[in-house]
């Protein structure tokens, strides 16, 4: 088990890419401590410890900071997306989007850093989408390159005591996935056309991304920082020219 | 003018992009040597005479000595140097012969080696005498991402960015800049044979109809011309482009700045 007697938070853990890191942790024989917005989903593991918290708020992050004590891995996984351009957006979709995606970032690290562990680990859930833009996706890509920027300034930073990486996930099989096929006119053929897109002809699974945190997380990855990592399939290792076209 | 009283020497000067980097260059008052492997392709205007064309296989070092030799004799000096020669294979490693991966790193890596090596004296010579000398290697945005069955020229290109990052940091302290130009998709003969390729190769599709496919995908909903191309190199071969050095300056009309577009 590669993370025992480690102790960990991972923020927005109740599903989609969070539940899986919350799930691969477990496994690898962390402790874990996990909060969202609602109140505990009904089939999360007993042994993983819930907190009913708004990364958005500060005092929120507080609450979860004291509550899990000395900790050695923190995962800023919670995150939202809006599906729009600059001249669509509203001020509530950029309070709702900056707020969880980039302060909650901001809110979870401040809190969690003063209790955390020498030899330590944060992991950030970066994108795709903070190195090149999805379409129709303004804030969500903006908010992503922001997790990027804090990723390396809190390596350099706060380098001897804790390791802080992103992990830039690609298309995963999640609900915000779906909510972007449905924005197509005929969402199924979108989803075979992005399958084209892959070399590995298939989306990413919570677990592919869980793989990474894990190796992230573990006392492998003790030379790894300031970094940020694609898991996305391959899909941007190719031109959006490919390979739809020909 | 921007570039008035500067010599410049061009590869590929007779094809699709060298060619209107030529036509720029002289438009700007330089002195342009255009070199290439056939003479035919020069342009229709009486400055571009053939008086100043160099027949040059650039992967032939002695062609390379020759033609730099005849520059130090009628100038004396080379302010810009431009290694736009470059061949496109298109095919996957598995189709690629030994041969073909040899010919593709020969013309678009060891010919930007070679001209430059035996141009540097030239360049020294210029910036010597205060002027900015510039080197302007045409890297790709295939060497960022890949594009399918493009195996050894995407490796190539990939090869050519870092050989320009490394001749910055060499040959900054001389004076030299040294930076590449990366264009994306680009209406020149390279891309119509592409095209070609692929409208017979299998789909049903015309190249008209693949031509629009591909403009679609841009964000600027078109793909580029060379003079597009020309005119950045005309700024990185330029005074005013004098801090800049050993950078990669992708021209693709927004192409690489998307994840993925969606199909609508």
């Amino acid at each position: 088990m590669r993370l025992k007697d480690k102790r960990a938070i991972v923020t927005g853990g109740g599903r989609g890419i969070g539940r899986g890191i919350v799930e691969a942790f477990l496994k690898e024989g962390a402790s874990v401590l996990t909060c969202g917005r609602s109140s505990a989903p009904a089939d999360l593991p007993l042994n993983c410890a819930w907190m009913t918290a708004d990364v958005a708020n500060a005092e929120d992050m507080d609450r979860l900071a004291a509550k899990a004590g000395v900790v050695d891995i923190l995962v800023n996984n919670a995150g939202v997306q809006v599906e729009r351009t600059v001249l669509d957006s509203t001020d509530a979709d950029w309070d709702l989007v900056i707020g969880v995606n980039c302060r909650g970032v901001f809110n979870a690290c401040r809190a969690v850093l003063p209790g955390m562990r020498s030899g330590g680990s944060i992991i950030n859930i970066g994108s795709v989408s903070g190195r090149t833009a999805d379409p129709g996706m303004a804030l969500y890509n903006a908010s992503k390159a922001f997790v990027h920027g804090l990723t390396r300034s809190i390596a350099v930073d706060h380098g001897p005591k804790v390791r802080c990486n992103a992990i830039c996930p690609g298309w995963i099989e999640t609900g915000m996935l779906d909510a972007g096929f449905e924005l197509a006119s005929v969402p199924e053929a979108a989803r075979q056309d992005a399958l084209l897109r892959h070399a590995t002809r298939r989306f990413g699974r919570p677990e592919d991304v869980a793989a990474i945190a894990v190796w992230l997380a573990s006392d492998e990855a003790g030379f790894a920082t300031g970094q940020l990592f694609t898991v996305d399939g391959g899909m941007t290792a190719a031109s959006p020219i490919n390979p739809g076209i020909f | 003018m921007k570039l008035e009283g500067k010599f410049a020497f061009v590869t590929g000067g007779r094809g699709g992009i060298g060619r209107a980097i030529v036509a720029r260059f002289l438009d700007e008052g330089a002195t342009v040597y255009s070199a290439d492997m056939s003479a035919g392709g020069s342009l229709d205007r009486n400055d571009d005479d053939g008086s100043r064309f160099i027949r040059l296989d650039v992967t032939a070092e002695d062609e390379c000595v020759a033609a730099m030799n005849r520059v130090r004799n009628e100038a004396g000096r080379l302010d810009i140097l431009v290694n736009a020669a470059g061949i496109e294979i298109e095919k996957t490693i598995e189709e690629t012969t030994l041969e073909e991966w040899n010919r593709s790193f020969a013309v678009n890596v060891t010919g930007t080696f070679l001209t430059s090596k035996h141009a540097l004296p030239l360049l020294r010579s210029a910036a010597e005498q205060g002027a900015s000398a510039s080197i302007v290697n045409f890297g790709s945005y295939d060497g960022f991402i890949a594009d399918p069955g493009l195996a050894a020229y995407c490796a190539t290109k990939g090869a050519v960015h870092a050989l320009t990052r490394a001749m910055a940091c060499d040959h900054g302290p001389e004076g030299i800049r040294v930076n590449a130009v990366c264009p994306g998709y680009v209406d020149t003969p390279m891309l119509q044979s592409f095209f070609e390729g692929e409208g017979s190769g299998g789909g049903g599709r015309t190249v008209r109809q693949l031509q629009k496919a591909v403009c679609d995908v841009h964000p600027m909903r078109t793909y580029g011309t060379p003079e597009d191309i020309a005119n950045l190199v005309n700024w990185l071969a330029s005074d005013e482009a004098r801090y800049a050095s050993g950078q990669l300056w992708i021209l693709d009309g927004g192409l690489s700045a998307q994840v993925q577009q969606m199909s609508p």
